[in-house]
């Protein structure tokens, strides 16, 4: 009967050892893929959201100057349209106190006041979009649908800075994330390289130590890919 | 044999040569990452420049559209009392018509170019500013025709080569690995540390070559 002849002293669980660090340096390989891609997508994320910042900065000028206009011109129609009343009616209170000559001012007024009000309707988009224009002449223009659809676009590309806001923070998170699980397996690369240059049971105590760590660092970097 | 090959002091010198080689290719594979996630950076930045001024040039335009929409409204407003003046049967409203026709008018119109170019004129009698503001932006197409989405579009070329250069720099950092485990070992496993070492690194060379390549014809040559 032969005895299988017990390894050396030295030589002990060193095979564990290397195959050990072999799988901490392939989950750190992985892991370091793992932390670029990241890095990658929080830099492209963020790329973005600066660009939708720009655009919606831009947009928000642009529909500012409209509105505006659009507000201005509906403001001095409305002024118009009240001068051509007053001046109609003063005009009528001339008449009636055979005031001949501010009879006749007030109606030229009145004339040149319709007449620009007249024609401001053409420029009022109050009055010549059928979306925001009043069905009949008593009603008032839809100011509400006017404000809605002026911050629609803006308000469109605002949601879409957002997204791609929460994409870079959730991206740069894990990112860091990752570099601290790299830093937790540099302990564990440390912990095996010690074990190594150990011998006897200290050698093993330091391996399950390293073990330990390269168990902890691989959940937590489970985690970090999953959530 | 194999035990002979195993111990031979020239296995230690090619197991020594093989990982200088495989050290200075996984150097040389690190900078290409570098130099690609840095070129991703430029593109980026250079989009976002790009955009800036395109944006600032297109802001300009409205509010230069919008300031002469203003000017030619009043115009077109002070147009209309004239006529209706003229076409008044006072006399004092006539005479006002024809002095503001031939001083007043004039002076409004020559304020902005809406009012003296007939194509911006629509049929209704109001002015078309979207022509107008497509006709700002072509008078500065150094800014208008500035493209951030194609610096982007680059950009994401950029990344999506770094990400895949990453992959076979991870690959040959692995056969560096193993290479140093065979350089190491003196058992029979020696050989096979090797073998699987250099397949590795073979592997990462090939896949480094083709990821080079292949984003090398998406970007028309450019490095």
């Amino acid at each position: 009967m032969t005895e299988t002849p017990a390894p050396e002293t030295s030589e002990r669980y060193k095979t564990l050892i290397v195959v050990l660090t072999m799988i901490t340096t392939i989950i750190t390989a992985i892991v370091a893929t793992l932390q670029a891609d990241a890095n990658i997508r929080a830099n492209t994320a963020n790329r973005d959201s600066q660009y939708y910042a720009i655009l919606a900065s831009g947009e928000l000028h642009r529909s500012g100057l409209q509105s505006s206009y659009d507000l201005n011109t509906f403001a001095r129609l409305l002024l118009e349209q009240q001068t051509s009343l007053m001046m109609q009616f003063t005009a009528l209170e001339m008449e009636q106190s055979n005031d001949k000559l501010g009879t006749a001012l007030s109606n030229i007024s009145a004339l040149a006041a319709q007449a620009r009000a007249d024609k401001l309707a053409s420029f009022s988009v109050f009055y010549t979009d059928p979306r925001y224009a009043p069905k009949t002449s008593d009603e008032l223009p839809n100011g509400d649908a006017y404000l809605a659809d002026m911050s629609k676009k803006a308000n469109e590309i605002v949601s879409k800075q957002n997204t791609a806001a929460d994409s870079y923070h959730k991206w740069s998170s894990k990112a860091d994330s990752y570099v601290g699980v790299l830093t937790i397996m540099a302990i564990a690369f440390f912990l095996f390289g010690l074990a190594q240059a150990l011998t006897g049971r200290m050698r093993l105590v330091f391996a399950i130590f390293g073990a330990v760590i390269l168990l902890v660092s691989s959940s937590w970097a489970m985690l970090i890919l999953v959530v | 044999m194999l035990k002979r090959l195993n111990e031979s002091p020239r296995l230690d010198i090619f197991i020594a040569i093989i990982i200088a080689v495989v050290s200075a290719t996984t150097a040389f594979a690190a900078w290409r990452a570098s130099m690609v996630s840095s070129a991703a950076g430029d593109a980026i930045r250079q989009g976002l420049i790009d955009a800036v001024k395109k944006q600032t040039a297109s802001s300009e335009d409205w509010r230069r559209t919008y300031e002469e929409a203003g000017h030619a409204q009043t115009y077109a407003v002070t147009l209309a009392q004239v006529e209706a003046l003229e076409n008044s049967s006072d006399k004092t409203a006539q005479a006002q018509a024809k002095n503001m026709r031939q001083y007043l008018l004039p002076s409004l119109q020559l304020v902005v170019d809406l009012t003296t170019d007939d194509k911006y004129l629509k049929s209704d009698g109001t002015y078309d500013l979207d022509q107008r503001f497509a006709d700002l932006e072509a008078a500065s197409p150094d800014l208008t025709e500035l493209d951030p989405e194609a610096s982007f579009k680059l950009s994401d070329q950029y990344s999506s080569e770094q990400r895949w250069l990453t992959v076979g720099v991870v690959l040959l950092a692995i056969s560096l690995f193993w290479l140093a485990l065979s350089q190491l070992s003196t058992k029979r496993s020696r050989l096979a540390t090797l073998a699987i070492g250099a397949g590795i690194y073979l592997i990462g060379l090939v896949w480094f070559g083709l990821v080079e390549l292949i984003f090398l014809i998406v970007r028309g040559g450019a490095l």
